[in-house]
C-alpha cells in the first residue's frame, strides 16, 4: 500500500486535489462524490478513503463516517496526508486519544522518523499526557539532536512536577523539578544553551524550586546577558524581593527611575523597598542619616524638581507614599505635606487629562467621607467653572469634568434633594451642549466629543432620580439625551453601552439590539461583553428574535473550542516556554466560560420552545440536539467568569460600590440560573425520551424512567436548595449595576411545580396508573395558573401604562415570556405523547386477550389514556387562545409625554428635536409590535400543534 | 504613569475599553495567539495605576540578512489615556527590543489619511519609506505609507533610503515571500 502510494504520490496528489478543494470551500457533497469517484479507480487508496470519511463527517452522516475512518485507521497508515486527514477528523470529533494511537502505530513502523515523532508528541500535548510527552521528546532528540526537542522533554518533566497527576505530592514535585534542572545544567555545561526561551525556562525551574540565589546569579551572569538580553527587569525585582535584598532593589530602582520617570511599576516597587528598609533600620536620623522614607521623599521631590516636562509619575508616587505612611500611622503630613494640597496640585497640573479622575480616585478610599467631600468641593472651585460661568477652553472643560466626576465618587450627589439634582442635570446638559458647540465642531468620526462625559454623568444622575421616585420619565429623558450625543459623536462607545443598558431596563429589545450592533462586538468580545446583551435576552420577551445573537456567540465559541488545543501546540512549535502555562489556563477559561455554557443551553431551550414543524420534523430536530438527559455535561466547578465588567465606565460613590462583591454575587446567581435551565432542559428531554428514546440502544427497559425519576428528584431538590439559599436580588443602586438575574423570576413563577407535575403525568401515562385522571387534573390546573399569570400580567401592564409604561416593563415581559415558555414546551410534549399513544393504541387494540388472572388494579386502557390526552390538548388549546387574546390587547408602552421642555435649553433646531424623540419613540413602538407579532406566531404554532 | 508588562492571554478578556475604539481592530483569537506564541516579547501592554489597560503594542521581528527588522503590527491607546506620550513609550519599547535582537530597522504601515499617526511617527524619527497602493481594503481601498526608522546596527542608514515609486500589493507580497 505504502509503496503503491510512494510510487506515484504526485499523481495521487493531483487526483486528490478536487476533494481537498471542495472540502475547503465547504462543498462537502461534491467532495464526497469526488472521493467516491477516485475510490472506484483506486479502491485501496487510503487517503481517498480518509477524505471520504471526512466528507461524511462534514455532512453529518456520523455512523458512515465513523465506519469509514475506522477501517482506514485499522490499516495503520503511515503516509502523512492520510494521517493528517484522520487526525483532523478525530480532532473534530474530540477523540484525541485516537490521534495518539494513530501516530503510535505509524512510529512503530517507522522508528526514528522525526516528522511522525513530532506529530506523536503534539498528540500527547493535546491530551496533556506529560509523561508520554517526555518519552517521545527524548526519542526525538535521539533521532535529531535539536535543542527544541531536548527542551520539549525538559518542559514535559517540569509539567509533571507542577501540573501532572503527581504534582500534588511535594516529594514528587521536588524530584521532577530537580530532574528538569539537572537536564538543563548538563546542557549548559556542554555549552548548548541557545535561545532566550531556554534561558527563561531555566530561570523558571530555579524559581519553582525557590532557588532564588542561583536564579539571581544566572540572571545577572554572562550567559543570560548574551542569550536573553530582553529579560524583563521585573525579574530582577522579583528575585531581589525573594532574597530580601531590599537595599540593592532600592538602588536599582532609583537608577531605573532616573532614566524612566513615569513608570508606575518601578515607583510601586521603589516605595515598597523603602518601607522594607525602614523595617530593617527603624531608628531615624541615626548617625545623622535620614531614614529610608525621608530619602524616598527626597528622591521623588528631586525628580519633580528636575523634570522639565511634568510627568504624572513622581506626583502619583508621592501621593502613594503619603497614603502608605498614613496606613502605617507614620507622620506623612510632616514629611511630605498636606494631602489635600498635594491632590489639588496634581489636579492643577494634570486635571486636563481625562485619566486624572482615575488617578485621584486611587487615593480617595484612604481618607474619610468628610474629607473626601471637602476635597471634592475644593477641586470644583479649583476648576474655575462656577454655576454661572462656562469653561473657557478644552482644558478647563476637562478639569471641570474631572472635578464633577470626583465629586460624584465622593458621594456628593447622593444627598442632594430632587430639585437640586434636576437643576444639576439641566446644568450638565447645558455644559454638554456648550462644549459640543464650542470645542467639538471639527470632530473626526472616530473621535469622542470633548463634552460627551457631561451627558454620561447626566444619565447616571437621571437614573438616581428615577430610582428615587420609582418612575421612568427622568431616565427616559436621559436616554433621549444619550441618543442625541450619539448622533454627534458616533464612535462614543460609553454612550452606546449606557443606552444599551437603559433599553434593556425598559424591556426594549429592538433598541438594545441596535446599540449592540452599533458596538460591533465580535470575536472574544462575544465572551467578555456578552453580559451586556446576550445574557439579558433569554426570557426578555422574544424567542426567535434572539436566536441570531446566540448563534453569533456560539459560532465564536465552537470555533475557538476546536482551535483551542492548536494554540497550545503552537507554543511548543515555537518553544515559547514562557507562554505555555498561560495558554493552557486560557484554554480552560475559554472552554468553561459561563457565557458559552449558558448561551448553548438557552439556544437549545429556545429551539424547543419555538419548534413549529410537524411531529416528525420536530422529533428529528430534537434528536439532532443530542441532549443526553442522564448525562450532566457541565463542569460546574470549573465555570469561568470572563465578563469585562470594567468596560462600562462609572463614577459612582466609592463607598457604595463593591465591584468584586457584585461580580461574585451575580456570577453565583447566574450559575444557579444555569442549574435551573440546564436541569429543566434535561428533565424535559427525559420526558420525550421516555416515549421516543433512542430505542436502537440496548439499554435495559426502564432505564429512561429511572433517569426521569432521578432528574425529577434533582429538580425539586434544586428548588428546595435555592429557596433555602435565600439569594437577594441584585441591588440596582446605580445605572451601571448589573440588572437582576433571572433567578428570582424562576423561583417566583410556577416552574418547579409545573415540570414536577408533568414528570408525574408522563410516568402515569406510561404505566396507565390509576391516579392518571387526578394527575391530568393537576397539570390542567397548572396550565390555568400559568395562563392566568400571562393574562393578568398583560392586564396589569396595560393598567400601568396609564401611569408609567416603562418602569416595570421588563419584569412584565419576562413573566409573559416565561409563561409562554412553559406552555410551549408543554404543547410540544403533548404532541409527542399523542403521537406515541395513537400509534400504540392502534397497534395494540387487536391483540388484547382478556386475561384477568392478575389481581390488583388494572392499568388504564390505552384508549382511555389517549382520551385523557386529547382532553389535555383540548384544554391547552383553549388556554393558548386565551393567552393570544390577551396579547392581542397588549398595548405598546406609553412614553413619558412631557418632553417638550427636554431640549429647550439646547441650541437644537426644533426639527432635530422632533426627529430625535420621534426615533426613540418609534424604537419602543417597533420593539413592542415585533414582540407581539413573534409571540402571537409562537402561539399560533402551538395551537396548531395541539389542535389535532 | 504606566506599568509596562507583557500582554497575556487573560488581557484578551479585559481590553474592551481599548478595543471599542473605532480605529482598533478586534482580530480572531488565532491572530493574537500566533503573536503571543511566536513573538511574546513583542506584545506589550501599558497598564494604569488603577489597573486599567491604557494601550498595547503588537509586533514581530523577521526578515533575512540586512532586512532583519522589527515590525509594528498594531499600536493602540485607549481614548482615556491619550496625550500622555504613551504611544511613544510603547514604540520605544519595541525599538529597544529590536535593538537587543540586533535588527537593522523598525517599520510599520499606516493609513495615508491618518495624519495624526503619521505626525506622531515622524516626531519619533520615522520617515515615509514608500507608498503601498491599496493596502487597506474596505468600502474604499486606501493606500498605506510604509514608515521606517533605522536602528544602530544599520550604521550607514541604508534601510531608510526612500523609494521614489509607490509599490503595489502584489510586489509587496512577492518581496515578503522572498524574505521568508
Amino acid at each position: 500500500m505504502a509503496q503503491q502510494q510512494g510510487m506515484d504520490s504526485a499523481l495521487f496528489e493531483r487526483r486528490l486535489r478536487p476533494v481537498y478543494d471542495n472540502l475547503e470551500v465547504g462543498n462537502n457533497r461534491k467532495a464526497l462524490q469526488e472521493s467516491e469517484k477516485l475510490l472506484r479507480k483506486h479502491p485501496t487508496l487510503l487517503c481517498a478513503r480518509a477524505l471520504k470519511g471526512l466528507s461524511l463527517l462534514r455532512l453529518g452522516r456520523y455512523d458512515e463516517s465513523h465506519g469509514c475512518l475506522q477501517t482506514v485507521a485499522e490499516e495503520k497508515p503511515t503516509d502523512d496526508s492520510t494521517l493528517q486527514v484522520l487526525s483532523f477528523c478525530y480532532r473534530e470529533m474530540e477523540q484525541l486519544d485516537k490521534i495518539v494511537e494513530l501516530y503510535q502505530h505509524a512510529v512503530k513502523q517507522n522508528p526514528g522518523n522525526e516528522e511522525l515523532l513530532a506529530h506523536l508528541f503534539i498528540s500527547h500535548v493535546r491530551v496533556e499526557d506529560y509523561k508520554a510527552q517526555q518519552a517521545v521528546a527524548l526519542q526525538l532528540y535521539k533521532a535529531q539532536p535539536k535543542n527544541a526537542y531536548y527542551f520539549w522533554s525538559v518542559i514535559s518533566v517540569v509539567f509533571q512536577g507542577i501540573r501532572g497527576p503527581e504534582s500534588a505530592l511535594p516529594e514528587k514535585r521536588k524530584i521532577y523539578l530537580g530532574l528538569a534542572q539537572r537536564m538543563v545544567d548538563k546542557h549548559i555545561k556542554e555549552g548548548k544553551l541557545e535561545t532566550e526561551q531556554e534561558a527563561f525556562l531555566y530561570l523558571h525551574i530555579l524559581k519553582l524550586q525557590n532557588k532564588y540565589q542561583e536564579a539571581w546569579e544566572f540572571l545577572t551572569g554572562e550567559l543570560c546577558a548574551k542569550l536573553y538580553p530582553g529579560a524583563p527587569v521585573s525579574m530582577k525585582f522579583e528575585l531581589l524581593k525573594e532574597l530580601g535584598n531590599w537595599r540593592e532593589l532600592n538602588e536599582l530602582l532609583q537608577q531605573l527611575l532616573d532614566a524612566d520617570r513615569d513608570r508606575w511599576d518601578f515607583y510601586k516597587e521603589y516605595i515598597q523597598s523603602s518601607f522594607e528598609l525602614l523595617k530593617l533600620s527603624p531608628q531615624t536620623e541615626e548617625n545623622g542619616e535620614k531614614d529610608s522614607l525621608a530619602r524616598c521623599q527626597e528622591f521623588l521631590q528631586g525628580i519633580i524638581d528636575s523634570s522639565e516636562r511634568k510627568k504624572r509619575g513622581p506626583y502619583l508616587a508621592r501621593l502613594e507614599l503619603h497614603q502608605r505612611m498614613r496606613a502605617d500611622q507614620l507622620p506623612a503630613e510632616k514629611l511630605i505635606g498636606d494631602f489635600d494640597e498635594m491632590v489639588i496640585e496634581y489636579f492643577r497640573l494634570f486635571g486636563d487629562k481625562s485619566c486624572c479622575t482615575h488617578d485621584i480616585a486611587l487615593f480617595l478610599p484612604s481618607i474619610s467621607m468628610k474629607q473626601r467631600q471637602a476635597l471634592a468641593s475644593k477641586l470644583l472651585l479649583e476648576s474655575g467653572v462656577t454655576s454661572t460661568s462656562l469653561p473657557k477652553n478644552k482644558e478647563q472643560l476637562q478639569k471641570h469634568l474631572c472635578a464633577l466626576q470626583i465629586s460624584r465618587m465622593c458621594g456628593s450627589h447622593m444627598e442632594l434633594p430632587v430639585d437640586h439634582l434636576l437643576a444639576f442635570y439641566t446644568n450638565l446638559k447645558l455644559h454638554y451642549e456648550h462644549g459640543r458647540s464650542t470645542f467639538g465642531k471639527k470632530l473626526l468620526a472616530t473621535e469622542m466629543g470633548p463634552s460627551d462625559a457631561y451627558a454620561l454623568l447626566a444619565a447616571n444622575v437621571m437614573y438616581d432620580l428615577s430610582r428615587r421616585e420609582n418612575k421612568s420619565d427622568h431616565l427616559f429623558e436621559a436616554l433621549c439625551l444619550l441618543q442625541y450625543v450619539l448622533r454627534n459623536s458616533t464612535s462614543n462607545f460609553h454612550v452606546k453601552l449606557l443606552s444599551l443598558k437603559i433599553y434593556h431596563l425598559f424591556g426594549c429589545q429592538v433598541g438594545a439590539q441596535e446599540m449592540y450592533e452599533y458596538l460591533d462586538i465580535k470575536q472574544i468580545q462575544l465572551d467578555s461583553m456578552g453580559y451586556v446583551h446576550c445574557q439579558l435576552l433569554p426570557l426578555g420577551g422574544r424567542f426567535s428574535g434572539t436566536r441570531n445573537v446566540y448563534d453569533a456567540t456560539l459560532k465564536f465559541f465552537t470555533n475557538s473550542y476546536k482551535e483551542r488545543l492548536e494554540y497550545i501546540a503552537l507554543t511548543y512549535r515555537f518553544c515559547t516556554f514562557s507562554k505555555m502555562e498561560e495558554f493552557m489556563n486560557f484554554k480552560e477559561r475559554l472552554t468553561n466560560s459561563l457565557q458559552y455554557v449558558a448561551c448553548s443551553v438557552e439556544a437549545q431551550i429556545c429551539d424547543l420552545v419555538s419548534c413549529y414543524g410537524n411531529i416528525q420534523q420536530n422529533l428529528t430536530a430534537y434528536a439532532a440536539m443530542s441532549i443526553e438527559p442522564a448525562e450532566d455535561r457541565i463542569a460546574w466547578h470549573e465555570l469561568s467568569d470572563n465578563r469585562d465588567l470594567e468596560a462600562v465606565i462609572r463614577w459612582d460613590p466609592l463607598h457604595e460600590v463593591n465591584a468584586a462583591e457584585e461580580r461574585k454575587e451575580s456570577f453565583d446567581q447566574e450559575v444557579e440560573v444555569l442549574q435551573v435551565r440546564s436541569l429543566m432542559l434535561r428533565l424535559f428531554a427525559s420526558f420525550v425520551d421516555l416515549y421516543h428514546g433512542p430505542s436502537s440502544k440496548e439499554s435495559p427497559a426502564g432505564e429512561e424512567a429511572a433517569t426521569l425519576e432521578l432528574l425529577r428528584e434533582s429538580w425539586t431538590g434544586l428548588f428546595q436548595r435555592l429557596r433555602l439559599m435565600n439569594y437577594k436580588p441584585m441591588a440596582q443602586k446605580f445605572l451601571v449595576n448589573l440588572l437582576p438575574t433571572r433567578l428570582h423570576l424562576l423561583l417566583d413563577l410556577p416552574y418547579e411545580r409545573f415540570f414536577d407535575d408533568l414528570a408525574q403525568l408522563v410516568l402515569d401515562l406510561q404505566s396507565g396508573s390509576g391516579k392518571l385522571a387526578e394527575q391530568c387534573k393537576r397539570v390542567g390546573d397548572n396550565v390555568i395558573t400559568v395562563m392566568e399569570l400571562c393574562v393578568q400580567t398583560i392586564n396589569e401592564s396595560n393598567e400601568w401604562n396609564g401611569m408609567d409604561g416603562l418602569w416595570k416593563r421588563r419584569g412584565q415581559q419576562q413573566k409573559v415570556a416565561a409563561s409562554l415558555e412553559m406552555l410551549s414546551l408543554y404543547a410540544f410534549l403533548l404532541s409527542v405523547l399523542n403521537d406515541k399513544l395513537q400509534v400504540s393504541s392502534k397497534a395494540k387494540t387487536k391483540k388484547r386477550p382478556v386475561d384477568n388472572k392478575v389481581d390488583g388494579p388494572q392499568p388504564i386502557s390505552e384508549k382511555e389514556r389517549s382520551q385523557m390526552l386529547q382532553e389535555l390538548m383540548r384544554q391547552l388549546k383553549h388556554k393558548l387562545e386565551a393567552c393570544d387574546a390577551a396579547i392581542r390587547t397588549w398595548k405598546a408602552p406609553v412614553l413619558p409625554r412631557d418632553l417638550s421642555s427636554f431640549m429647550s435649553d439646547m441650541s437644537l433646531k426644533p426639527e432635530v428635536e422632533a426627529t430625535l424623540i420621534g426615533d426613540v419613540s418609534a424604537t419602543f413602538k417597533d420593539s413592542h409590535e415585533l414582540m407581539v407579532t413573534e409571540l402571537r406566531n409562537l402561539l399560533k404554532d402551538k395551537i396548531r400543534m395541539v389542535a389535532k | 504613569m504606566t506599568t509596562l508588562r507583557p500582554f497575556t492571554c487573560d488581557d484578551l478578556f479585559k481590553f474592551n475599553n481599548v478595543n471599542f475604539d473605532p480605529l482598533t481592530e478586534t482580530y480572531g483569537l488565532s491572530f493574537y495567539t500566533q503573536y503571543l506564541a511566536k513573538w511574546p516579547e513583542y506584545f506589550q501592554l501599558a497598564e494604569s495605576p488603577s489597573g486599567h489597560i491604557m494601550g498595547y503594542i503588537m509586533g514581530k521581528v523577521e526578515g533575512h540578512l540586512d532586512n532583519w527588522h522589527g515590525h509594528v503590527t498594531a499600536l493602540t491607546v485607549s481614548p482615556d489615556y491619550r496625550r500622555l506620550g504613551l504611544a511613544a513609550l510603547l514604540m520605544s519599547f519595541l525599538e529597544d527590543i529590536s535593538e537587543k535582537k540586533r535588527a537593522y530597522f523598525v517599520d510599520l504601515f499606516v493609513r495615508k489619511s491618518n495624519q495624526v499617526a503619521i505626525n506622531m511617527y515622524t516626531n519619533l524619527g520615522y520617515i515615509i519609506y514608500r507608498t503601498i497602493l491599496e493596502y487597506y481594503s474596505g468600502d474604499q481601498d486606501e493606500d498605506a505609507y510604509d514608515m521606517r526608522k533605522a536602528l544602530s546596527r544599520d550604521v550607514n542608514k541604508k534601510s531608510v533610503i526612500p523609494y521614489t515609486q509607490p509599490i503595489t500589493m502584489r510586489e509587496l507580497r512577492r518581496q515578503m515571500r522572498h524574505d521568508h
